[in-house]
């Protein structure tokens, strides 16, 4: 892990910093003492093998299970333990597994419920941005969003997200169910949210779309991290393939 | 031009059904609780009515506000002293225990009510003629009380659609974890639907008292007919309950008027076993 | 000893004390105890909250009653018959409610007493709602006796559910109602008889009743406020217990008496605030308050003094020569969406079989397919060459096909001995249960914490307790689904053991599921590949691993 200088560079905060986290569920120990920083600016890919715990450190962070131990830090403050909506509040905007959109609710209000906290004139500028990132969206939004396509949904989880106007969004394995031409017009947006000033942490299980999209990736295997670097060098890298595998 | 009569009469009473069932709904859909106590909070308010109308002379329906807000205040106030305790417990251990508080706040209730007003039925003498129209005759009580049952349901759809509140009740009902991403205080809508829930119970209870007479006695009646009616139509589903309550009217309007004598009282437990026996999985959170 | 002693003076000093008021009291106290007890039965230990148990106290009633009046027998006899009516009335309608949980269950209940009011509201027959008048041919003394005999029998009842193995079956209905189909309780059953005996209790209560006010009529035979007393007692003494429901009754009878008589009306809303204040602050109950001192514990089901020595299963007689499980051509439609497309799997005799894949690739439907607890929508399971898609999950269990689940559904509230002892039962060696269960804890190394509950053992315990209680059953096919997510290193080292040690048990398959393919790599035999519902490959691990469809499926595909 020497790539990473829990410093970063001397000139900025961090955007996100995990330290040393713990998360249990029930008996289990699902995050076990895992660590790791998301540069501001940045996009980083949290690789891993189904039930490495991917989701569960997305949504520690979020705020939907306590940390048993460690810190979490949103550009500098300490943002563990509060509760989870406070969190997206402070910041953090998270598109969930299973999007966990709101079936009999249309497009537009999905759109105005996740920018309900900016001012008006915030809240216009910000869909105004978000039609012109997802123009399907546009075309739809009268619709309930539980008649709309995958593709369509995660985009629309997405938009809820970034309507909430976060420093730090958390995406949770976008490519499920969608063919990896749509997952890639999803990655496509990254760039814009980066110009917007907004850092991403991507979870994401498929090695090659997770590493097409990001600067950095982290590979968790058993709650820990067990390999990081930049996303080119563990492309080539043999025992990311070794991890999944179990070999 | 009778069945016309038969089917205005049942709607008229569906519309005050859709209000006894959507309050219970609101209550269920936000935290999967049902509020043993609803038949009590109707009543209690059908009574207050009752003594404000007969002892100050004043029109009956001018309590619905004062009623409305004081109990949404009630609600309000035992909601997080009562309920939220228990949503620490995990889903099912909710469900259950919140069962046994509200069943244990009924009876306090109902027995206050008891104390205060007696147990005999009461309604109140308001509107007691009827409209002639084409040959038929409508109960006066019957429309005013329909009509404005209609009127506060349709302002709870506006809110619940319309308002950031109101949908943000709504998200958070159909994806709790959905509606944290929204930075939703989902704790606040919990209460926010309790105070809700109980406001339009009471507020259900002023029209009924003005159609039908009440007794502290009938309060469990009431939370099963609300509970029948949220069963049929779809446990969360405020368009499906809507669509149950008034084909439940316009049913027992035509049962009363067939069959008469008790059927159309005992209409409502009959679907309920039916629909129990028939169809389980109705009674999934939709 | 001593409190029985009390109990039975006191039992006997007040008909001699008084002919009156004591008595009356005394009657009244015995009939609340009955009915708290009979509530506890389904609503405590099965868990099954019931707001409707006064139909059966209604029914009994009326059946003494009318037996009395109409039929011309005796009253000994008619009480008698009324428990029947009760008992016949509950196995009727346990078979529809008891399908509901819940909710549903107890608004179900509550809505049926409505329903029975208003039948016997207009059933001439019976009275209408005019109600019946009866003859004055019991002495007080005589009805109190009888509920004093009453009383005594639901307290053995319910002394036998916290002494027995039946009782063990009921209580875990409580606890997780889908594991304990998992390892063969037949819960269906169990919650019918437990619900049996639930109304025929205040069926006789009912009709004891009816005699002491020698009058019944609908409304006060079907009075939800029954119910509500009836809970008091219960919570306040300590749901789910032996001597809660008399120690309610009792305290809270003798205080109402005392106390109530200053708030003349108010006795059910300050009832009411009990039941709130119970729930809410004290949920255990007067009982759950002792348990904090060690006073009136549950007593361990069926525990021996000392952790006997155990002794290894019987060989059941092989099966033959067919494969353990054999699965052709399963497919598992939810709605649209095909969960499983036509996998089949086959484990022979002796071999480990691991099913991987992807995230969705349909590993746990297919497994649930297999146990029972989801129907296939086509295709055939073969477990020792015998068809057994039309089984229910617990026949499965019983027949020694036992699986662990993904997160450890051990029963939270019971203690390591019973969680084996209650598989035992129902295994494949239920005719030696104790033996069974000592050995089984012997070799899982349980014997220095076998009497300990579930909630003191650690994470790796935990599993490994999971583990003794698939053993419990003396299966010979083993379902593991995803043991070794979240274990620790050490953890899974420990599981690794216990999956080599399998064949000793006279396992003769396993199947897993498995996240962590470096932990069961070199266990299996075989390894199976699922990828959206369908099988992409299948063969011994180190090729399967290397197989560029497999890494594709697990990697993603490339760009």
């Amino acid at each position: 892990m020497s790539e990473v200088d829990p410093r970063g560079s001397a000139d900025a905060v961090p955007a996100l910093v995990v330290e040393n986290v713990t998360t249990r569920i029930g008996p289990l120990t699902i995050l076990d003492g895992l660590s790791l920083e998301l540069r501001a600016g940045e996009v980083v890919t949290v690789l891993g093998a189904n039930g490495a715990g991917k989701t569960t450190l997305l949504r520690t962070i979020a705020g939907l299970y306590p940390p048993r131990q460690g810190h979490i830090r949103l550009f500098g403050e300490s943002i563990e333990g509060r509760p989870a909506h406070e969190i997206t509040r402070a910041g953090i905007g998270h598109v969930p597994s299973g999007r966990e959109l709101f079936p009999r609710l249309s497009v537009a209000d999905h759109l105005e419920l996740g920018g309900r906290l900016s001012p008006p004139a915030r809240r216009a500028e910000l869909r105004a941005r978000m039609l012109a990132m997802f123009p399907v969206l546009g075309r739809r939004l009268g619709q309930r969003a539980g008649t709309l396509s995958g593709g369509e949904q995660q985009m629309l989880a997405i938009a809820r997200a970034l309507m909430t106007d976060p420093r730090v969004l958390l995406l949770d394995e976008p490519s499920t169910g969608l063919a990896p031409k749509i997952v890639l017009s999803v990655f496509q947006t990254f760039p814009m949210l980066r110009e917007q000033g907004v850092s991403i942490l991507l979870a994401e299980q498929s090695l090659t779309l997770g590493l097409t999209a990001a600067d950095r990736a982290y590979v968790v295997d058993q709650g820990r991290i067990v390999l990081s670097g930049a996303a080119a060098q563990l492309a080539e890298d043999h025992r990311v393939v070794d991890t999944y595998l179990g070999r | 031009m009778l069945a016309l009569q038969i089917l205005v009469n049942g709607l008229l009473l569906g519309g005050l059904y859709v209000l006894i069932a959507q309050s219970l709904n609101l209550i269920f859909g936000v935290m999967g609780v049902v509020n043993l106590a609803h038949g009590a909070f109707i009543v209690v308010a059908g009574l207050f009515t009752y003594w404000f109308a007969s002892s100050t002379g004043i029109n009956p329906l001018a309590a619905l506000p004062f009623v409305f807000i004081v109990m949404a205040l009630v609600g309000a106030g035992l909601q997080p002293l009562l309920v939220e305790p228990l949503m620490k417990m995990g889903r099912s251990k909710a469900e259950l225990l919140s069962l046994m508080v509200t069943f244990g706040l009924d009876y306090v209730l109902v027995e206050l009510a008891l104390q205060v007003w007696g147990s005999s039925f009461v309604s109140v003498p308001y509107l007691q003629s009827s409209w002639k129209f084409a040959g038929l005759d409508f109960s006066q009580a019957l429309v005013v009380s329909g009509v404005f049952a209609a009127l506060v349901s349709a302002l709870l759809y506006w809110w619940l659609n319309r308002t950031d509140s109101g949908k943000s009740l709504l998200a958070a009902s159909q994806s709790e974890t959905g509606a944290i991403c929204c930075g939703i205080d989902v704790k606040r809508v919990r209460m926010l639907a309790f105070a809700l829930g109980v406001a339009l119970a009471a507020a259900a209870g002023v029209l009924v008292i003005i159609v039908e007479a009440l007794a502290p006695q009938t309060a469990d009646d009431l939370t099963l007919l609300a509970f029948v009616i949220i069963a049929l139509g779809g446990l969360g589903s405020y368009v499906g309950v809507a669509v149950a309550a008034l084909l439940l009217g316009v049913a027992q309007s035509v049962t009363g008027y067939f069959v008469g004598g008790n059927a159309e009282y005992v209409l409502p437990y009959v679907l309920l076993i039916l629909v129990m026996v028939a169809l389980p999985g109705r009674f999934r959170r939709a | 000893m001593i409190a029985a002693a009390v109990l039975l003076a006191v039992f006997v000093a007040i008909p001699l004390r008084s002919r009156g008021y004591l008595l009356q009291l005394g009657t009244d106290t015995l009939s609340a105890v009955t009915l708290a007890y009979g509530w506890n039965l389904i609503g405590g230990f099965a868990g099954y909250f019931s707001f409707g148990q006064v139909s059966f106290y209604g029914l009994g009633a009326y059946a003494t009653a009318l037996l009395v009046l109409r039929a011309h027998m005796p009253w000994y006899f008619a009480a008698l018959v009324s428990g029947l009516v009760g008992a016949a009335a509950a196995l009727l309608l346990g078979r529809i409610m008891l399908r509901l949980r819940g909710i549903l269950f107890a608004l179900g209940m509550l809505g049926l007493a409505r329903i029975l009011e208003v039948i016997f509201n207009n059933w001439h027959y019976a009275g209408a709602s005019v109600g019946l008048s009866l003859p004055a041919v019991l002495t007080p003394v005589a009805v109190y006796v009888g509920m004093g005999l009453l009383a005594l029998i639901s307290f053995c009842i319910t002394a036998y559910f916290v002494y027995s193995g039946f009782g063990l079956d009921v209580m875990s209905l409580n606890e997780d109602e889908d594991a304990a189909l998992s390892v063969g309780v037949p819960t269906t059953r169990v919650k019918v008889i437990a619900f049996i005996l639930s109304g025929a209790l205040p069926a006789v209560a009912g009709g004891l009743t009816a005699w002491n006010h020698s009058y019944i009529d609908p409304t006060s035979a079907f009075d939800p406020g029954v119910d509500l007393l009836t809970v008091v007692y219960v919570m306040f003494g300590g749901i789910g217990t032996l001597w809660g429901p008399l120690i309610g009754a009792v305290v809270l009878m003798i205080v109402g008496e005392e106390f109530l008589v200053y708030f003349p009306n108010l006795e059910l809303a300050l009832y009411g605030i009990v039941v709130i204040a119970t729930v809410l602050a004290f949920p255990g109950g007067l009982v759950g308050l002792a348990n904090r001192f060690g006073w009136l514990m549950r007593p361990i089901i069926l525990a021996p003094k000392g952790l006997p020595a155990g002794a290894p299963p019987e060989r059941a007689p092989a099966h033959g020569t067919q494969p353990v499980l054999e699965v052709r051509d399963l497919t598992v439609r939810f709605g649209g969406l095909t969960a499983v497309d036509r996998v089949s799997l086959s484990v022979a005799r002796g071999e480990t079989v691991c099913i991987i894949g992807a995230n969705g690739a349909g590993k746990t439907t297919f497994f649930n397919a297999i146990t029972g607890v989801v129907q296939p929508t086509s295709g055939e399971i073969l477990y020792f060459g015998q068809p057994i898609s039309h089984l229910p999950t617990f026949r499965r269990a019983q027949r020694g096909m036992a699986r662990s689940f993904q997160i450890p559904r051990l029963m939270p509230s019971f203690t390591v001995w019973e969680n084996v002892l209650l598989a035992s039962r129902h295994g494949r060696q239920s005719h030696r249960v104790v033996e069974h269960t000592a050995w089984v804890l012997h070799t899982m190394g349980f014997a220095g914490m076998w009497r300990d509950p579930v909630s003191r053992l650690t994470p790796g315990f935990q599993r490994q307790l999971e583990f003794a209680r698939v053993l419990a059953l003396s299966p010979e096919l083993v379902m593991l689904d995803e043991v070794m997510a979240g274990m620790t290193r050490e953890e899974q080292e420990q599981v690794r053991g216990v999956i080599r040690r399998l064949p000793e048990f006279g396992i003769a398959g396993v199947a897993c599921v498995e996240h962590v393919i470096a932990a069961v790599a070199d266990l299996c035999d075989r390894m199976v590949v699922l990828d959206f519902g369908r099988k992409i490959a299948e063969g011994p691990s180190a090729e399967v691993l290397k197989d560029p469809v497999v890494v594709r499926a697990y990697l993603g595909e490339p760009i």
